[in-house]
C-alpha cells in the first residue's frame, strides 16, 4: 500500500472521529484545495497568462473554500473573507516588488545539477511573478485563520456589548489579534524550516560560509518567504478589525434606523 | 508639520522605558542598514557593482518542446568594491532569458560576485563571470519591515514573537551543527531541540502558569505521537510511494532527515493547538471553578473541530507551495503528470499529512491534559 493513502486514511478516520461531520469537511477541503492549487499550476504554464492575477483568483478560491465550506457562509466568515482579499492584495505587491529585487525567483544552484541536463530551462514563463505566487500561497492559510479568529470573538463581543464604539470594537479585534501573532508566526516559521532541512544541513556539510549562506538563492527566499508570511499575518489584524468594526456599526446604525421607521 | 507634532506628542506621553527601546531598535536598524550597504571588505569573493548595462543581443528560441523563449545578452561594466582589485573597473557578460528560471538582467546598482578571468596583460581591463547575487540587504531590509510591522501591530506580543523566531533561528542552526560535526542520531537531537523549541516559545508567549504547562506537555505528546505515527506507517507500507529524488545532493541518509524535517514542521502548529485548546479550558473553568468534566470535554471538542480544518490547511499551503515552480518545470517539459506529482510532491504531502494527523490528535491530548491540571488545582483547593 502506498504510504500517502495509508497517512490520508490515518487522518480521515482521526478528523471524523473528532470532528464528525466538520472533521469530514475539513479532510475533503484538503482535497479541493489540492485541485485549485494544482488547476492554478495548470493555467500559470500558459505565457500568456499573469500568474500573479491567477494567484489572486486562486487565493480567492482558496479562502472561499476554507471559509465558507469549512464553516458556512455568515457575517463572520463574509468579513473574514472580504479581509483575507483585501490583504493578499496589498501582500502581492509589495512580495513581487521584493521578489524581483532580491532575485530570488526560480531554481537556485543546488537543484540546478539535476535538472539543467535533461530540462529545458527556456519555457517562456516569468519565473519572478510564479516566485511571488509561492509566497502568497504558502501564507494564503495562516492569513484566513488568522482573519476567521479576529472576526468571530469580535462579533460575540459585539452581541455582548451592542452599545459599543466603532474605536472600542477595532481595539478588541487588536487584542484578540495580537494574541495570536505570535503562535502564527511560529506555525508558519517551523513548517517553512521543517520543509528545508535537508538543505540546511547541506549548507552545514558543504560548510558554506556565514556570506555564501546568507547570499544564496535558496537561503534568501527561505528567509523571505519566512518574514512576508510574519508581514500578512500582522497586516491582516488590523484589516480585519477594521473591516469588521465598521460593517458591525453600519449594522448597527441601520437597525437603529429601522426602529425609527417602524414607531 | 501636524504629523511632526503628532510625533512629538506621543513621543512625550511615553514613558523612558519605551524611549528607550524603540531608541535602541532604531540605532539597530540604522546601523545594520549602513553595514549591509557597505559590508563589502566582510567578503572573500570579489563583488561588483554595476555602474552601466548595454543590451548587446536578443534571440528567438524554441525548445523541443515548442516553448518559446527570448534569450538577451547584456554588457555589464561594473566596479570591483573590495579585495586587491579594488576600485578596478571590470566588463561582464549575462546572459538571461526572458522567464528567468535560472538569470535575470542586471540593472545599475546591482551587486554581483564575480571570479576573474586570468588576465596575461596586467595593464588591460579586467574581464570575468558573474557567479551569484548580492542578496543580503534585500533580506535584511524585509526583516527588518517583518519587525517593524509585528512591533506595530503586536505592540509587547510582537516583539515575544520576534524574539522566540530569533531564538529559535539560532537554536536551530546551532542543533545542526552539532549534527554535522558529530555522530548522533539525528532524531535524538532534533528531540532535544523540539523540547526547547515547545518550552522556550510557549513559556516565552504565555508565562510561567499551569495553562502553559498542559501546554508543553501536550505539545511534546501530540508531536511524538505523529511522529511514531507515520515512522510505523512507513514501515508497514515499506515506504511505497516515497521518493527521495528531491533530496539526492545530499550525502546523507534522507530517510532520517525527512523524518526529523516532519518532526519540526508540526511542531509550530501542534504547539498552536495545545495553546489554544489549554487556553479555552482554562478560560472556562477560572470563569465558573465549579465547571464539570463533561461541560469541558464537550466545549473543547467544539474549539478543536473549529481549528482542526484551517490549521491543516496552513500547513497544507506552506509545504506543497513551494513546489509550484518545479510542478511547472516539470510539466513544460512534457513529464507525466503522474510521475512530476509522486517526484515533487510525495514528501510535501506526506509531511502536510503527517503534520495534519499530528494536529488532530493534539485535541483530546490537549483537552484531558488541561483536564488533569484542573482537576489537580481543584483538589488542592
Amino acid at each position: 500500500m502506498n504510504v500517502l493513502v495509508l497517512l490520508a486514511i490515518i487522518l480521515f478516520v482521526s478528523m471524523i472521529w473528532i470532528g464528525g461531520k466538520k472533521g469530514a469537511r475539513s479532510f475533503i477541503s484538503l482535497f479541493l484545495n489540492f485541485a485549485v492549487l494544482l488547476v492554478s499550476v495548470f493555467i500559470m504554464m500558459d505565457p500568456h497568462a499573469n500568474p500573479i492575477i491567477i494567484t489572486l483568483i486562486a487565493c480567492t478560491v482558496i479562502s472561499s473554500i476554507n471559509l465558507f465550506y469549512i464553516n458556512e457562509v455568515n457575517n463572520k466568515t463574509i468579513i473574514a473573507f472580504v479581509s483575507t482579499v483585501i490583504t493578499v492584495a496589498i501582500l502581492l505587491l509589495f512580495i513581487y516588488f521584493v521578489t524581483k529585487k532580491a532575485m530570488i525567483q526560480g531554481f537556485g544552484e543546488e537543484e540546478m545539477d539535476e535538472i539543467s541536463v535533461i530540462f529545458s530551462l527556456y519555457l517562456g514563463v516569468d519565473f519572478v511573478k510564479i516566485a511571488a505566487a509561492v509566497i502568497i500561497m504558502s501564507t494564503i492559510g495562516a492569513v484566513t485563520d488568522v482573519a476567521i479568529s479576529i472576526t468571530s470573538p469580535m462579533q460575540e463581543i459585539f452581541n455582548q456589548h451592542p452599545s459599543i464604539s466603532k474605536k472600542e470594537l477595532f481595539t478588541s479585534g487588536l487584542t484578540i489579534g495580537k494574541d495570536i501573532l505570535g503562535s502564527n508566526t511560529n506555525t508558519l516559521f517551523f513548517a517553512f524550516i521543517g520543509g528545508y532541512m535537508a538543505l540546511l544541513i547541506w549548507y552545514k556539510d558543504l560548510s558554506y560560509s556565514f556570506g555564501e549562506i546568507v547570499n544564496s538563492k535558496i537561503f534568501s527566499a527561505e528567509m523571505i518567504t519566512i518574514f512576508c508570511a510574519g508581514i500578512g499575518i500582522a497586516l491582516i489584524i488590523p484589516i480585519a478589525s477594521l473591516v469588521n468594526a465598521h460593517y458591525l456599526i453600519k449594522i448597527r446604525g441601520k437597525q437603529s434606523d429601522d426602529k425609527i421607521i417602524q414607531r | 508639520m501636524f504629523g511632526v507634532i503628532v510625533i512629538f506628542y506621543k513621543f512625550k506621553n511615553m514613558s523612558l522605558n519605551h524611549i528607550i527601546f524603540y531608541t535602541i531598535i532604531f540605532i539597530c536598524f540604522i546601523t545594520s542598514i549602513y553595514f549591509v550597504y557597505h559590508n563589502y571588505a566582510f567578503y572573500e569573493r570579489p563583488i561588483a557593482k554595476v555602474i552601466q548595462t548595454n543590451l548587446e543581443d536578443s534571440t528567438d528560441l524554441k525548445d523541443i518542446h515548442g516553448n518559446e523563449d527570448r534569450i538577451f545578452t547584456q554588457h555589464i561594466i561594473g566596479e570591483i568594491k573590495n579585495g586587491e582589485e579594488k576600485g578596478r573597473i571590470i566588463h561582464l557578460t549575462n546572459e538571461y532569458s526572458l522567464s528567468g528560471a535560472y538569470d535575470q538582467p542586471y540593472e545599475k546598482g546591482n551587486e554581483l560576485f564575480v571570479s576573474f578571468e586570468k588576465n596575461p596583460n596586467e595593464s588591460s581591463t579586467l574581464t570575468g563571470n558573474i557567479t551569484d547575487v548580492k542578496r543580503d540587504k534585500y533580506t535584511v531590509i524585509v526583516a527588518w519591515i517583518f519587525i517593524f510591522t509585528l512591533l506595530l501591530v503586536g505592540k509587547k506580543q510582537g516583539l515575544f514573537a520576534s524574539i522566540s523566531l530569533a531564538v529559535n533561528i539560532l537554536l536551530l542552526s546551532y542543533a545542526l551543527d552539532i549534527y554535522v560535526r558529530t555522530d548522533m542520531n539525528l532524531l535524538w537531537i532534533c528531540g532535544i531541540t523540539v523540547v526547547l523549541f515547545t518550552v522556550i516559545s510557549l513559556l516565552l508567549v504565555n508565562g510561567f502558569n499551569e495553562k502553559t504547562y498542559a501546554a508543553i506537555i501536550a505539545t511534546l505528546l501530540g508531536t511524538f505521537i505523529s511522529l511514531l505515527i507515520t515512522y510505523l506507517a512507513m514501515r508497514i507500507t515499506s515506504e511505497n510511494g516515497l521518493y527521495y529524488e528531491e533530496m539526492q545532493y545530499l550525502t546523507r541518509p534522507y530517510r532520517l532527515i525527512f523524518l526529523a524535517g516532519l518532526f519540526i514542521g508540526s511542531l509550530g502548529a501542534v504547539m498552536d493547538v495545545a495553546i489554544s485548546l489549554s487556553s479555552a479550558t482554562f478560560e472556562l473553568y477560572n470563569k465558573n471553578n465549579d465547571i464539570s468534566v463533561k461541560a469541558l470535554k464537550e466545549s473543547g471538542i467544539e474549539i478543536g473541530k473549529d481549528i482542526m480544518g484551517t490549521m491543516t490547511n496552513i500547513l497544507f499551503f506552506a509545504y506543497i507551495s513551494g513546489s509550484i515552480p518545479m510542478l511547472i518545470l516539470y510539466l513544460k517539459n512534457y513529464s507525466l503528470l503522474g510521475f512530476t506529482l509522486s517526484i515533487n510532491l510525495s514528501l510535501e504531502l506526506a509531511r502536510a499529512l503527517a503534520g495534519g494527523i499530528g494536529i488532530v490528535l493534539t485535541i483530546p491530548i490537549g483537552l484531558y491534559t488541561s483536564i488533569f491540571f484542573i482537576n489537580r488545582k481543584r483538589e488542592k483547593l
